[in-house]
């Protein structure tokens, strides 16, 4: 029986009830600033792709992280968090530092290294209010956890 | 069917990687090459910025999209050039990606470099990381056991599975079909997570190698992973055919990107952007698989064609691995340890059937060393059928051309 698209799996419960842990911890002192919200610009300066995959599976229905009141913005101006994704290939240290001059303040930055060990990269240049330094290739739970530890967002305990 | 992969230039002179019949084969470049091989000119030139000719007309004007924008993620480029409606040319500038991967091999391991290889394009780690060793073990004649051959021929449509699944994902998202795509993003993510489970990584690294596997998959979950992927073709299959049902979204696709079969043969295309333009081709003998997998085609070559062939080929590769993964205790090789390399030096060259599309190495070791490596990916002639099937689109198709022919920056530009 074909069903409307909105009734379709509206008994399936996708989103996890979970306890999210980051793998770091913050560099600066929590904030209460984005309690209510969190709005996060995600930069690629040279990441392998993996990053770019698991901030697509961050966004699936089993994490739910709008119910956090974390969103992805389509825009460095409206963003809180810059997530800068893998190590700066030259090209892209313009483009970065142009994406840091459109952040309004307060925000903060964080980025993934996703292979640290990958010559022909550049150093992050001095990022303005680094909040965290990952490396690998974190699961989308453990960003979802170090964005929950800037947001100050009440967990849900399984 | 013959398709050049990859143009090897030597002091000695130059050879052609070419695809035939599905068996890679090194041939001497003979006379007008170009005659022969569409892509030639494209593979020999290999430019950085793709399609890189300037309109001018009354009215148009050109304008940069990337290398940092929401809509396309990855660090990647686009200049169009429009007169406000329709893209009349779409110049793709893959150079905000280079790293030089394959020169930073040269003088390392066969190891060593292999790391190097799965971080090329981390979505294709395992395509990349197979082609590279079996490039290696051609070289350095070593002959991987059973074990290994299969279990890489598994990991293989495991990564087909989350790559198709992440495509149809973002076409759904782009199409605004948000109910679809939640649940199709859900089984992204639970595509992954069985990766996990089978081998340690959601994205298939660390555990494959020259010669061998590094480490054995998990058989305990072996079953409970079969019946998981068993659950996940019939998940898949049902909101598929919901899926075709609504006309929203199969309109988006319809005639998006359109690609015809003597284009897609000319720009050297293969997998499903080349099986959604009506092309049968033998990528899949190029696998070696236990049981030879159906090969599915469309004809209509635009996005939803490309769309059609993931979706079909989500549903064969989940079966695949149900029948396979329950076999897989069978394939204990007590000679599994006995397999090493018969020589230091050497070169060799391989194929392997990625998600999109014929992905080559061509390595030459020396002392144990990388001497050199050549990588040919499917996303880089992929881009340049990109940048034809954005031509004459609106701007709104921009994203179902794009996403349908899942092709990235990090594979193109290496």
């Amino acid at each position: 029986m074909t069903r409307w698209w909105p009734i379709y799996g509206l008994k399936k419960k996708l989103t996890e009830q979970k306890e999210y842990v980051s793998p770091v911890g913050l560099t600066k002192p929590k904030t209460r600033i984005f309690n209510r919200s969190l709005f996060v610009y995600v930069i690629d300066v040279g990441s392998s792709n993996a990053l770019n995959f698991e901030i697509s599976a961050l966004e699936s229905p089993q994490y739910n992280i709008h119910r956090f009141g974390i969103f992805m913005t389509d825009s460095p101006r409206h963003a809180d968090v810059l997530l800068i994704l893998g190590r700066p290939v030259t090209q892209m240290l313009g483009p970065l530092k142009e994406t840091i001059a459109q952040l309004p303040e307060p925000f903060y930055t964080i980025t993934i290294d996703d292979h640290p060990d990958q010559p022909g990269l550049n150093d992050y240049p001095e990022l303005p209010h680094h909040m965290a330094a990952l490396t690998g290739i974190p699961s989308p739970s453990e960003i979802l956890g170090l964005l929950l530890d800037i947001a100050k967002t009440k967990r849900m305990k399984s | 069917m013959k398709v050049l992969t990859g143009i090897i230039t030597s002091l000695k002179g130059e050879q052609l990687l070419v695809l035939d019949n599905g068996k890679p084969v090194l041939i001497k470049t003979g006379d007008h090459p170009e005659k022969m091989f569409g892509n030639y000119s494209i593979l020999k030139q290999h430019p950085v910025r793709i399609n890189d000719e300037t309109i001018k007309g009354p009215g148009v004007f050109k304008f940069r999209y990337g290398p940092v924008t929401a809509g396309v993620r990855e660090a990647g480029c686009f200049y169009l050039y429009t007169y406000g409606e329709k893209i009349l040319r779409a110049t793709i500038d893959i150079s905000w990606k280079q790293r030089e991967i394959a020169k930073a091999m040269q003088g390392r391991s066969p190891e060593k470099a292999l790391a190097l290889a799965e971080g090329v394009s981390s979505n294709f780690a395992l395509s990349h990381s197979v082609a590279f060793s079996r490039a290696v073990e051609m070289a350095l004649q070593q002959t991987p056991s059973l074990l290994t051959k299969n279990w890489r021929i598994l990991f293989l449509e495991s990564e087909r599975i989350y790559n198709h699944l992440y495509v149809i994902y973002k076409l759904s998202s782009a199409a605004a079909q948000k109910v679809l795509a939640a649940h199709v993003s859900a089984l992204f993510e639970k595509a992954l997570r069985l990766n996990e489970k089978l081998t340690g990584s959601r994205y298939l690294m660390g555990i494959n190698s020259t010669g061998r596997l590094l480490h054995a998959p998990d058989v305990a979950a072996v079953e409970q992973i079969a019946n998981q992927y068993a659950d996940m073709a019939r998940q898949f299959t049902e909101l598929y055919k919901h899926s075709l049902k609504n006309f929203n979204y199969l309109d988006r696709l319809h005639s998006a990107g359109t690609l015809s079969p003597e284009q897609a043969i000319k720009l050297g295309l293969t997998g499903p952007t080349l099986r959604a333009c009506g092309v049968k081709d033998d990528l899949n003998d190029a696998t070696e698989h236990l049981i030879s997998l159906p090969v599915i085609t469309q004809k209509e070559g635009d996005a939803l064609a490309r769309m059609e062939v993931r979706a079909e080929e989500i549903v064969n590769s989940c079966h695949y691995l149900v029948n396979h993964l329950r076999a897989s205790d069978s394939w204990y090789d007590a000679k599994e340890k006995e397999n090493i390399p018969q020589q230091a030096e050497g070169t060799g060259y391989a194929v392997v059937n990625s998600p999109s599309g014929a992905l080559g190495y061509y390595v030459e070791i020396k002392e144990n060393k990388m001497q050199r490596v050549e990588i040919f990916t499917p996303s880089y002639v992929g881009m340049h059928a990109v940048s034809h099937a954005l031509e004459g689109l609106i701007f709104t198709d921009f994203p179902f051309a794009f996403e349908s022919f899942g092709v990235h920056f990090a594979d193109a530009a290496i």
